[in-house]
């Protein structure tokens, strides 16, 4: 546990993306200290976390680890047991105030299912008083967005389940929410229209809002600009995903194919690289991409390979670590 | 930013929502409006049929054990023990009962309250009576006497819908029989030929729709517990008492469409008399619909699947069906048991609607307790619903 709470500790948070000095009101989120027990289970244990205004924030961590404990929390459905938490700049106990910018995308199977997608919209436009004309033009905006237009008319309990996933998105959105709470989106959503999310997301991003997302997709979380690592109800790391990646020791490294790789390795080695022989094949590691032309004038590969560590590997090794 | 509690908007948006979703559901529709058509229909034929025997009432102040040994050893008669002559009147005028005989203490006047309508019943009560006095007392034809009702004052009660009110009593008096026996004082009450239907017609009319709305309301609140959308609205500008009024409103039309579905099937086809205002009847049929959906709603965080609410069936219905009057009166229900009837919302709308459809009685005759208990109930329950929705969080 010690070196998961000191790697976390050690990386200030966000350090990277935020080069200026910012002030408080540039936060969407501030955690500190939250605590969350269910009976004698500790889901939430002396959790803080950041997050600013206008960025991707996603959370990654193992089943259990107090994700969506903590969502739940942002979204005012708990009651903490300590710890101070203020949402767009409200204390959570004035949570009524900034509802109407919040949008919650929950795991569940919220929409009506004997209702048709038109009308799952109509509704939550209502309850955020979007009505009329501005009504039908955001409706039919979202349901373009997530392909689904032309299926306006079907009952929604008929979807299959990466469609649902699309309508329970739009139906989040609907409101044009400043914070987006989003508890797993992208389940059950194929890799085209997913990339398709992602791009919108990294769009309300730039346009202001705040996303934070839960998912236990490392592929998902690279595309955040900042990644929290959560496991056991606490924060165990935390930065863009290649500070976490650099953070867990992982580094690119060039896999070559040379007649000599005995004696490249030690020409490599007399100049600094850390370079090793294993079966028959050249291993060397690299800290920047344009180390590669360095070591490029050193040997003469017959064939190479840039294998990139991936924020799966970087988690692993923190896990490890943890434990 | 600030935001009023009940956002008239917001309960629109939440009741239109509800209608469409009942709209679409064919089966429920289908139940809510048939159903209850097939079950009066099988109450009513249920019902119909003639008593056989002869219903007497007995009020016994003590005294008279001859008598008492006499009318329980014949075997026409199906004796009903009362507490007062004021619930054998109201009995008679219902058509529940044949006659009565109010005994008093030894040497007491016997006072026989008969059912006008029926001669040859009439006529077999009194001759019973005689015989029962007789036979202690005095040998043969002892009451002869005055039996043709030359002695006796007849007094008699005329049917509520005449009078516009209820619960008005005749004058009894004048004396009959010989000195040493008892004196008989007839009365005659002129109920109308009351079937059965029409006393249980108007209060299942209210069962029908209690029924129906609880277990829709039960059912729609748990779903929207467990699918996650009761969370989805912690997080939007709606506040639970919006919610909970939204649906009030958008059941409430099929509450409406239901019972007057279930009303004409009574009037028309059972000829039950609709002597009050439909619009009072209707407005009171409203009132208990909306108790019994805030019942659903704060029941439905008691379960966890709808296998569940199913099981509340037995523990909010029945109670109603076997307790409220419906079926039978009240009074016949033991003492001990009545203060349950007295707090259940049927017992109070059972009332009001026999009042309004029997008696022709109006919103003020059915006031107090009726509809100030269903109000009541509907405040607290509603209530207990809102705060039950709000406990569910965290």
């Amino acid at each position: 546990m010690k070196d998961g709470e000191n790697s976390a500790q050690n990386l200030a948070p966000n350090s990277a993306l935020n080069s200026s000095p910012v002030s408080f009101e540039d936060y969407s989120i501030v955690a500190q200290g939250l605590q969350k027990s269910f009976g004698k289970l500790r889901v939430l244990s002396d959790l803080s976390v950041k997050i600013p205004r206008g960025t991707t924030y996603c959370l990654l961590g193992p089943n259990g680890s107090g994700k969506t404990t903590f969502i739940r929390a942002v979204a005012g459905l708990l009651h903490l047991d300590g710890g101070d938490l203020s949402v767009l700049g409200m204390p959570i106990s004035e949570a009524r105030m900034v509802r109407p910018r919040i949008g919650y995308m929950t795991q569940h199977r919220a929409l009506y299912p004997d209702l048709t997608l038109q009308e799952n919209m109509e509704f939550y436009a209502g309850l955020y008083g979007i009505e009329g004309r501005r009504m039908a033009e955001r409706i039919s905006e979202l349901l373009d967005m997530v392909d689904l237009a032309e299926h306006a008319d079907r009952i929604t309990g008929d979807l299959s389940g990466g469609m649902y996933q699309r309508l329970s998105l739009a139906c989040t959105l609907i409101h044009e929410p400043d914070l987006l709470l989003l508890d797993e989106p992208t389940v059950g959503i194929d890799p085209v229209l997913r990339e398709a999310f992602w791009r919108f997301f990294d769009d309300l991003a730039e346009g202001g809002a705040t996303i934070l997302i839960t998912t236990h997709l490392m592929d998902e979380a690279d595309r955040c600009r900042i990644v929290g690592y959560m496991r056991a109800g606490r924060m165990l790391a935390e930065g863009s995903p290649e500070e976490l990646k650099r953070l867990a020791g992982l580094r690119p490294i060039l896999k070559l194919s040379v007649k000599e790789p005995e004696a490249s390795a030690s020409s490599l080695a007399a100049v600094g690289f850390d370079a090793r022989v294993t079966e028959g094949e050249l291993y060397v590691a690299i800290e920047e991409h344009r180390q590669i032309k360095e070591v490029l004038d050193l040997v003469e590969p017959l064939d190479l390979r840039l294998i990139e560590p991936t924020l799966g590997d970087a988690f692993l090794r923190l896990a490890e670590g943890s434990r | 930013m600030t935001d009023p509690i009940l956002n008239g908007k917001r309960v629109l948006v939440v009741a239109r929502r509800v209608v469409r979703q009942l709209k679409r559901d064919r089966r429920t529709i289908g139940l809510i409006t048939f159903l209850p058509i097939f079950l009066m229909i099988l109450f009513g034929y249920a019902l119909s049929g003639e008593m056989s025997g002869i219903n007497l009432g007995i009020v016994d102040y003590g005294g008279q054990d001859d008598l008492k040994d006499h009318l329980a050893s014949v075997d026409d008669f199906a004796l009903l023990f009362l507490g007062s002559e004021s619930d054998a009147e109201r009995l008679i005028v219902e058509g529940r009962l044949h006659g009565a005989v109010v005994i008093g203490e030894e040497g007491d006047e016997v006072r026989v309250l008969l059912d006008g309508s029926s001669p040859q019943i009439t006529n077999s009560i009194m001759a019973e009576v005689r015989a029962g006095l007789t036979s202690g007392e005095t040998p043969e034809g002892a009451v002869g006497g005055g039996a043709d009702g030359s002695g006796m004052a007849e007094v008699g009660i005329k049917k509520y819908g005449a009078v516009g009110g209820y619960g008005a009593s005749g004058v009894s008096g004048g004396s009959g029989g010989f000195e040493g026996s008892p004196e008989i004082v007839k009365r005659y009450i002129y109920g109308y030929d009351l079937e059965m239907m029409d006393s249980v017609g108007p209060a299942v009319l209210g069962l029908v729709v209690f029924f129906f709305t609880f277990i829709t309301a039960a059912i729609s609140f748990l779903r929207e517990r467990t699918q996650g959308s009761l969370e989805k609205f912690m997080v939007s500008p709606l506040s639970r008492p919006e919610m909970v009024a939204g649906y009030l409103l958008g059941f409430s039309l099929f509450a409406l469409l239901q019972s007057a579905t279930t009303f004409l099937v009574v009037v028309f086809v059972f000829d039950v008399p609709m002597n009050g205002s439909p619009l009072t009847a209707f407005a009171t049929i409203l009132l208990l619909g909306a108790g019994a959906l805030v019942l659903g709603a704060f029941l439905s965080n008691f379960a966890k699947t709808e296998y569940q609410v199913v099981q509340f069936i037995p523990m909010v219905i029945l109670p109603q069906v076997v307790l409220s009057g419906v079926w039978w009166p009240l009074e016949s229900i033991p003492a001990f048991i009545r203060p349950i009837s007295r707090i259940l919302p049927l017992t109070y709308s059972s009332d009001a609607l026999r009042a309004v459809m029997l008696k022709g009685a109006g919103i003020s005759d059915i006031l107090v307790p009726d509809l100030v208990f269903l109000v009541g109930f509907f405040v607290i329950v509603f209530g207990a619903a809102t705060l039950m929705l709000k406990r569910e969080v965290g």
